[in-house]
């Protein structure tokens, strides 16, 4: 029989397709299946994206996510060091990349593999989906780990300043907290409660397995059904995150203050959610402003030698989110001089807007990191994930379209809207004088 | 997969490989390339010259300004990058098909008439010197610095100046020197280019003959290494960054040999058992069975065109955990050493290196950085499918002889950064 004549099974109900990638549900459990053959290198990517990431931690638990994703690195089942099959090593003898993240709206883990080995990447991810041992003499080591990277975080001031300015411009919402979490959390969460919480997110009925690459598209679906299959539908709801963040009335400001050298300014100001339409839009303003040497941050800032990089982000995300400029100084340069600067930029576009000449630049820059976006089948997943996370996997096939209608008019509009002194949080890290730096013993 | 069989070499004027490798990547296109006159042909007076001279190539031409070069790359959503290794100007960059006439005639244009304009060069400067400011406190380069600093003299191509020092360097490069050094070394010396992606060879190797036909070869060759490694002695160093949560390590030590030698792969792959991997030794025991470490991993660097290259192990710890940190990875070293490793370490290993080469291949950019520093170190593109066959041919008895030959438990460098209890 030949691939062209076999269908998908009837267990998995076809869902919509769009960018030549194709959406399932697998009806016994609810399991969602994005799948897209590239046959570009001998190569597959598996990806299992949880819909749980640290909005769904409160106090007392904030950085569990990340903490059990760390665990479910340490065994299950029918994958652990007793059995002499541990995931890392079965995954890494075979040249796999493997590992995974934990994000705001989601949790993935990853397994990018010789295309021949795609059955051993779906086993594996399969059984820890439900099966992960989760135990306590596993947390205790795993905790100093995380705290480690917790610490590695904390040695970089824009790390430091980027977690302050959202924990001061979120206070109701836990986007308050990064996702690495506090460091008491981290140290005291108890095993039992990252069971519940696996317990309570870790189903197939609140997962997207996508697998994109060097494979036949009914045989690899076949392989999630065998594995993926096993698993039940949870049997209570997925619990919702219900808390908004009440309506900003005035601008917010902190500073931090430590040993260091360089001077940061961070500007940010409130966000709509990710699918809401002027999210685009504020994306195609930040490349206006930021992304590359013609932009305005780039000609007003790096160029006059106040400033050795800037780093602008507006993630979408799944709730609100932040539009933040970041500015490293170079020696020398006040903090308000720059912070002058990013405000008189975002009031002129408020005043006059942008240019077509800018937004035509922005269009192409966006076209081309869309097209580049689909340079391998790790790109294309990860490009999924983030997708996925913010509620809607077309996002990523869609994008280029929503960013195509964006008018110059929009763009004004958006900052109008959200690039005022109310809606913003700012903050300085300013570098104490260090006399112990460099002192070599 | 056989690469051999999918590039295509060639030769567009005299002095330049191409190695162009069509996919079925639809759209996109990524590019590399390189000729000598990397940091180490720098006068020895200030080894910034060749960086900077670098740096300064998209900030201008003779014909167009910063900004009109930008402008045209920016309005398609095309990269251009230059930069210095020790040994090469390389220039990496990517493109949409459409647009690949515009980029490669701009490239041409950047790398043989750099305006040099006086004004950019001081921007530039206070920009670098701002982001070695920032870099006093990295604890993990810090410590890296050290752990080199203490092992080759300087000049040795893997010697490292302090940060204080490239400050100074830095603010001494002028308009002058960076013309002369542009007039002396950029040209076609071997000159190499990689590209992949949906690229027509034949429509690209005539991009670069027009661009690049004429350009003087300035018979820049290999630098032939005199300077060798101190000799291995056991020391520490601390160096003191306040105000940090995690401290970096880095011990080690040189092994006198080149990737040419006929023991490097061998001495590799045990170096790898050791650490090259999350389910290497270190990993497993430091991290996973202990706790004391976010990451920990050991490798063998340093050893390209003649270069008697190091082994390190890189680990972090918080302060209060170092000590333990220290002594467990030291244990490890020593089992190693003592021990050697086993027959099934070997065996998993290999298939962890040949499907890696496999997964390497996964994207555009993976592929140009195999194709661009093989031929930098002179290979012919078949080397590339003979790699795997090279570590299957790996044997225990070898990889076990080279850990005991090449290295010293007892003489290692060890140097931390970052706040000590």
């Amino acid at each position: 029989m030949s691939h062209k004549s076999k269908k998908v099974h009837n267990d998995f109900k076809f869902i919509q397709s769009s960018g030549g990638i194709e959406e399932y549900k697998f009806k016994p459990n609810g399991l969602t299946v994005l799948v897209l053959e590239d046959h570009s290198a001998p190569v597959a990517t598996l990806m299992v994206t949880y819909h749980v990431g640290s909005r769904n931690e409160a106090i007392g638990h904030t950085g569990s996510t990340h903490l059990l994703e760390h665990l479910m690195f340490k065994g299950s089942q029918n994958f652990n060091k007793e059995k002499g099959n541990a995931i890392w090593n079965e995954l890494q003898n075979i040249g796999a990349q493997i590992n995974a993240t934990t994000w705001n709206d989601r949790t993935n883990y990853f397994e990018v593999v010789p295309s021949e080995h795609l059955e051993r990447a779906i086993a594996i991810e399969a059984d820890r989906m439900r099966f992960a041992f989760l135990r306590d003499e596993d947390r205790q080591p795993e905790m100093t780990v995380v705290r480690n990277e917790f610490e590695r975080g904390e040695n970089s001031p824009f790390d430091v300043l980027d977690k302050n300015i959202w924990a001061t411009a979120y206070q109701a919402h836990p986007y308050h907290h990064s996702t690495i979490g506090w460091r008491s959390d981290i140290e005291n969460v108890p095993t039992e409660k990252l069971q519940a919480f696996y317990n309570t997110y870790y189903w197939p009925n609140n997962a997207t397995v996508t697998v994109i690459g060097d494979f036949e598209k009914v045989e690899a679906m076949s392989l999630v059904k065998k594995y993926f299959g096993k698993h039940p539908h949870s049997s209570k709801n997925i619990p919702e995150m219900y808390t908004e963040e009440p309506k900003q009335e005035g601008p917010r400001r902190i500073a931090v203050k430590r040993v260091g050298q360089t001077g940061v300014v961070g500007v940010g100001h409130k966000t709509p959610e990710g699918l809401h339409k002027d999210s685009y839009t504020l994306q195609l303003l930040g490349k206006i402003l930021a992304d590359g040497k013609t932009s305005r941050f780039n000609k007003n800032i790096i160029d006059k030698g106040l400033a050795t990089s800037i780093l602008m982000y507006d993630f979408p995300f799944r709730d609100n989110g932040m539009f933040i400029s970041y500015i490293f100084l170079t020696p020398g340069t006040q903090h308000q001089t720059v912070e002058d600067v990013v405000l008189k930029e975002y009031e002129n576009i408020i005043n006059n807007g942008v240019t077509t000449e800018e937004r035509r630049r922005a269009v192409a820059q966006t076209r081309a990191g869309v097209a580049f976006s689909r340079d391998g089948s790790f790109a294309v997943a990860s490009a999924l994930n983030e997708a996925i996370a913010i509620g809607d996997w077309t996002y990523y096939t869609t994008y280029m379209d929503q960013i195509e209608k964006t008018s110059n008019e929009d763009i004004k509009r958006v900052a109008e809207k959200y690039l005022i002194e109310d809606n913003s949080t700012t903050g300085w890290f300013i570098p104490k004088n260090n006399e112990a730096a460099q002192d070599a013993a | 997969m056989q690469l051999s069989k999918q590039v295509v070499v060639g030769s567009p004027t005299e002095g330049i490989t191409t190695l162009i490798m069509p996919t079925t990547v639809k759209d996109v296109i990524t590019f590399a390339g390189s000729f000598l006159g990397g940091a180490l042909y720098s006068p020895k007076t200030n080894r910034k010259i060749a960086p900077i001279t670098a740096a300064m190539l998209d900030k201008g031409t003779q014909l167009k300004s910063k900004y009109e070069i930008s402008n045209l790359l920016e309005d398609v959503g095309a990269e251009v990058n230059f930069s210095a290794t020790q040994h090469h100007v390389q220039f990496t960059g990517f493109c949409l098909k459409e647009n690949l006439t515009i980029v490669i005639q701009l490239l041409g244009e950047q790398l043989r008439s750099p305006a040099f304009s006086s004004k950019e060069l001081a921007t530039l400067k206070t920009r670098t010197i701002g982001m070695l400011d920032q870099s006093k406190e990295d604890t993990k380069k810090q410590a890296l610095i050290g752990f080199l600093r203490n092992l080759y003299p300087e000049y040795h191509p893997n010697y490292r100046t302090t940060i204080e020092e490239a400050i100074k360097q830095t603010k001494k490069v002028s308009k002058k020197e960076i013309k002369s050094f542009h007039e002396k070394h950029y040209g076609l010396s071997q000159f190499n280019f990689a590209a992949v992606g949906d690229v027509n060879p034949t429509l690209m190797n005539d991009l670069l003959e027009d661009q690049f036909n004429g350009w003087e070869n300035k018979n820049i060759t290999t630098k032939n290494l005199i300077l060798r490694a101190h000799p291995s002695k056991e020391m520490e160093q601390e160096i003191h960054i306040a105000d940090k949560t995690s401290l970096d390590m880095y011990l080690g030590q040189p092994i006198g040999i080149d990737r040419e030698h006929e023991d490097y792969y061998a001495l590799m792959m045990g170096i790898y058992i050791l650490g090259g991997n999350f389910s290497a030794r270190l990993m497993q025991t430091v991290r996973d069975n202990q706790g004391l470490t976010y990451g920990i991993g050991s490798s063998l660097a340093g050893t390209s065109f003649g270069s008697d290259g190091y082994w390190s192990t890189w680990g972090t710890f918080a302060p209060n955990l170092l000590e333990t940190g220290k002594k467990a990875t030291t244990d490890q070293i020593e089992n190693w050493y003592k021990k050697g490793v086993t027959s099934d370490e070997l065996k998993a290993k290999k298939t962890t290196m040949t499907g890696s080469y496999q997964v390497g291949m996964d994207s555009t950019g993976g592929i140009v950085a195999q194709l661009l520093s093989n031929a930098e170190r002179g290979r012919s593109v078949e080397h590339l499918d003979q790699y795997p066959e090279i570590i299957k041919g790996i044997s225990l008895d070898h990889v076990n002889r080279a850990i005991k030959q090449y290295i010293d438990p007892k003489k290692l460098t060890l140097v931390t950064a970052g706040s000590f209890n």
